[in-house]
């Protein structure tokens, strides 16, 4: 039985096995290999998408639990030519550097700006509990982030 | 303005041109280039630490559903190794560490190469592990490698035996007669530090093909001329029949050093006569991390009154695990780590790489110079505390300085840690008002120094002018995150050939069409590849002016390249567009390219100090000190970090934000193996720590911004005097936290990473000093006679 669900604004319809992880679907039926396979247990966060407006890891989402719901993957967040505020702000902070972190970063930061657009240095931190990054040491990730608000120095 | 360009235009914060994919998940990294007619391989792994292979056979496996390739020892029986010949791809009659290749299978499916490998029958009959230095060494312990003598010897000059793999020893004056001055103190320690794990977000991973009888292998690698040379001797092919190809590297830190999973995947590729993708699960990749090796050491110091430090023994032992590896190598570093930083009297320094029954261990950013750096400045400290003097009077007094000599002779440049000292004391005094301490925390803070190297060596440039005026520069070089081949190299490219650095295309590595190079890795890719990248385009320039100066009727040596144009150096008369003068060269004299080499210039040490070592005398030094402020909460033995501040000596920064990164990036690392990353194995030989979950890393909310200021003057070979500067900000972390708990708790701190139930029993009084008793306190019985 096919599984439905929209895909960066498209519909499709999965007909492999309900138990594949949604990272393993999107990577192996679609090619969308911007979610990475890192850890595979929900703790790096490099593999995050949205569901349903929710970032969550798609690594620990079997794809049969998708089912008419809507997911956007890293490539389907903006277009290249305009892309996200946050991947704007990265870039120009020169934040990264082996890159694998970074779709399920934006992913996630993307959510935490919508909840709250204003968060403070430490709300940012706290934001990335779930995001691990190996090459940074994340103070220019929180950088960036801080840069969209206006006088972000005077709340850091 | 020299040679007819501006060399210092090539400083600047360019931004990075792979950011852009990489943000938005379009970068291909080698886990992501298999397409679905790629065949899936997994390795058949051994299950115990050690063992002797009665009965092996894959015939089940072979015929199960969609394998199409099963290889075993057999078909790779090549030996290959540093300095010895002492490893094979798979285990053949004996398992010596668990997680050991002994076949590999490739499949239709991921899960059908799985499943085969449950058909796979394997008699062993196990053998008592040897899964610590101290049962290896032994008297009497069962040799690892029975057949060590027999190995090929690949670098002459080093002592071996049982279960030493390597010795690499220094000897430099009289250290008996320095110890039995009556005027010295002898100061004594022991330290001790465990594993840390890479952890680098893309595993290790490789894609392979067999075409034209050749392998053709595109792997996530820091090293593709070592990858090259390894696959090579593995399956017993020429070198030439191996071509690997570096797409973007998703971290490294060292781990990529070494060539691990190609010739696997080489080999199936040839059988199968398919495409082979071969991707570490990240179990698989933690559980044979080629880790930072745990090492133990004993350091002994004969120190006056006023503070001169006349005599210093000390002896490492690196575990190597089951084979020698990187280690080997790494035995070089102890000289030049912990026989660095002070000028000392008479030294001797014995550094043993020792075979264990436990997974190989590899070469980890700033490698043995980590816990080299603790072990030396927590006994520099525990050596002020006997004399009665001041840590930072004592270090401005015995840092080495110009003129001075290292452990291995050589005579050291310039005056670099004092003056970085002089300014961390000046921009931090430690009598400056503090904010008070919190009831129940202990503050400490501490100073540190470190001494590490530039890894030169062999690398080589090609530069090709394009006719729209662009240059594509060929290396060997890879990104390993570092951003060195998407800035350094671009920019300085640029500089020398007076164009925008966009207009430089950067091909990376491609054993096929670039020159031969050592590989990405201690903090070379800037200085080696951008020495040889200018000297391609001072090639380049001479071709151009020697055309131009046609065109403008004047002499070459009148020339310079200035944003695209070639004009006269005095401004007089008219210039050329670049782009025409490349037309004109083409008419005349053919397309115009540039090629380049670079090697270390090998800076000498003093005849007959040092024996077993790869690298005499560091070519290119490099210095940090460190300072950290940290609380200590007494009923948890938790560490905060409250600041830190690194003053690194980068000698000329080519793109300084990319450098505060690095810095930021290294540090954290740093604190991670400072504060709580450590493998540790089992009875079976296992690791503890097989994941995310139990192997921590540090996460946003633990780090500090580190402050950073960047030392620049020191004397340096690297294009425009720079030195790498991604390699080195790991260097004196462990040291810096080391030292600051010491000061904050009273309490002797000789083991990382300091976990709180380590600082807690610190701070009870359950942990003495350590002491190592298979460390003998005559140095002369640590040594192979």
């Amino acid at each position: 039985m096919a599984i439905e669900f929209e895909l960066n604004g498209e519909i499709v319809h999965y007909h492999g096995d309900p138990r594949a992880s949604l990272l393993n679907a999107l990577r192996e039926t679609y090619w969308l290999t911007g979610a990475k396979v890192v850890c595979e247990e929900g703790f790096c966060g490099a593999c995050t998408v949205h569901v349903d407006g929710e970032a969550v890891p798609s690594c620990l989402r079997p794809i049969g639990l998708i089912a008419n719901c809507s997911v956007t993957t890293i490539e389907g967040l903006a277009e290249p030519e305009a892309p996200h505020r946050l991947q704007t702000a990265f870039r120009e902070h020169d934040v990264v550097q082996c890159g694998m972190c970074f779709p399920g970063m934006v992913m996630s930061l993307s959510k935490l700006l919508e909840d709250n657009p204003t968060p403070t240095r430490e709300e940012v931190k706290h934001g990335l509990v779930g995001n691990i990054c190996r090459c940074t040491g994340y103070e220019r990730i929180v950088d960036a982030v801080m840069s969209l608000q206006d006088n972000s120095e005077a709340r850091a | 303005m020299s040679d007819g360009y501006d060399a210092s235009a090539a400083v600047l914060d360019y931004p990075r041109r792979d950011a852009q994919d990489k943000l938005t998940g379009r970068t291909l990294y080698t886990v992501d280039r298999a397409g679905p007619e790629t065949l899936k391989a997994v390795l058949f792994r051994s299950k115990i630490a050690a063992g002797r292979i009665v009965r092996l056979d894959v015939e089940a496996a072979c015929r199960a559903p969609g394998v199409r390739a099963v290889v075993t020892a057999a078909d790779a029986p090549g030996q290959f190794g540093l300095g010895i010949a002492d490893h094979t791809i798979f285990a053949s009659d004996t398992i010596r560490h668990h997680g050991e290749p002994i076949a590999a299978i490739a499949a239709d499916s991921l899960q059908q190469a799985k499943a085969a490998m449950d058909l796979i029958e394997l008699d062993v009959e196990p053998l008592p592990a040897l899964l610590t230095v101290e049962a290896a060494l032994a008297k009497n312990a069962r040799e690892i490698h029975s057949d060590w003598k027999n190995y090929e010897i690949l670098l002459e000059g080093a002592k071996r035996g049982g279960n030493v793999a390597w010795e690499a020893t220094v000897e430099r004056g009289d250290t008996d007669a320095a110890f039995a001055r009556d005027d010295v103190t002898i100061v004594e320690g022991c330290y001790r530090v465990g594993r840390q794990s890479h952890v680098p977000f893309e595993p290790r991973a490789v894609n392979a093909r067999y075409e034209d009888g050749r392998f053709n292998i595109e792997t996530s690698t820091q090293v593709p001329w070592t990858v090259r040379s390894v696959t090579a001797r593995a399956l017993g092919v020429p070198e030439s029949h191996v071509r690997v190809t570096a797409p973007p590297v998703g971290g490294g830190f060292g781990l990529k050093f070494d060539c691990t999973l190609e010739p696997y995947a080489a080999i199936l590729a040839k059988k199968a006569r398919r495409s082979v993708s071969l991707i570490n699960s990240r179990r698989e990749e933690q559980l044979t991390c080629l880790c930072r090796e745990n090492a133990e050491i004993r350091i002994r110091s004969a120190v006056t009154a006023s503070g001169e430090i006349v005599g210093r023994e000390a002896t490492v032992l690196m575990d190597c695990g089951a084979y020698g590896g990187e280690q080997v190598f790494l035995t070089t570093m102890t000289a030049h780590t912990l026989g660095g930083n002070y000028r000392t009297g008479a030294i001797k320094l014995a550094s043993r790489a020792v075979y264990t029954n436990t997974q190989p261990n590899g070469a980890f950013r700033a490698c043995n110079g980590v816990y080299n750096t603790f072990a030396l400045e927590r006994h520099t400290d525990e050596i002020c505390k006997a004399i009665g003097m001041d840590t930072i009077a004592f270090r401005r007094q015995n840092v080495i300085g110009d003129g001075d000599l290292g452990a291995t002779g050589q005579v050291f440049e310039g005056d670099v840690l004092r003056p970085m000292l002089e300014r961390m004391a000046e921009k931090y005094p430690y009598d400056a008002p503090a904010e008070p301490v919190r009831d129940g925390w202990l503050r400490g803070r501490a100073t540190t120094v470190g001494t590490w190297f530039i890894f030169v060596g062999p690398s080589s440039a090609t530069v090709n002018l394009n006719a729209d005026g662009s240059a594509t520069l060929v290396t060997s070089g890879v990104e390993i995150g570092s951003g060195s081949m998407m800035q350094a190299l671009p920019q300085i490219v640029a500089s020398e050939l007076g164009i925008e650095p966009d207009a430089v295309i950067v091909k990376t590595a491609d054993t096929d069409a670039s020159g031969r190079d050592l590989g990405v890795g201690g903090g070379r890719q800037t200085v080696s590849l951008g020495a040889a990248s200018t000297q391609a385009c001072a090639e380049i320039r001479k071709k151009l002016f020697s055309v131009a100066s046609e065109l403008l009727q004047t002499e070459p040596s009148r020339l310079i390249l200035k944003e695209g144009r070639i004009e006269r150096r005095d401004g007089a008369g008219g210039s050329v567009g670049l782009t025409e003068v490349i037309a004109r060269a083409e008419a005349t004299v053919g397309p115009v390219s540039g090629s380049g080499a670079f090697t270390a210039p090998g800076v000498a040490a003093m005849p007959g100090c040092a024996a077993g070592h790869f690298i005499d005398a560091i070519d290119i030094p490099v210095f940090a000190v460190h300072d950290c402020e940290l609380d200590i909460e007494v009923a948890t033995g938790r560490i905060v970090i409250r600041d830190y501040r690194v003053i690194q000596d980068v000698g000329r920064a080519i793109n300084p934000r990319a450098v505060y990164s690095q810095v930021q990036g290294g540090v954290v690392q740093g604190l991670g193996y400072a504060l709580h990353e450590e493998i540790t194995i089992n009875e079976e030989g296992y690791f503890d720590q097989d994941g995310f979950e139990t192997y921590r890393i540090p996460l946003a909310e633990d780090v500090v911004p580190v402050d950073l200021e960047m030392y620049e003057g020191a004397p340096s070979i690297g294009p425009l005097g720079a030195k790498g500067a991604g390699e080195v900000p790991i260097l004196n972390v462990g040291a810096t936290i080391a030292c600051a708990v010491a000061n904050a708790t009273g309490k002797p701190v000789s083991e990382l990473p300091l976990t709180p139930p380590r600082v807690l029993s610190l701070l009870r009084g359950r942990t003495d000093a350590l002491e190592l008793e298979h460390i003998s306190r005559n140095w002369r019985d640590n040594v192979i006679s």
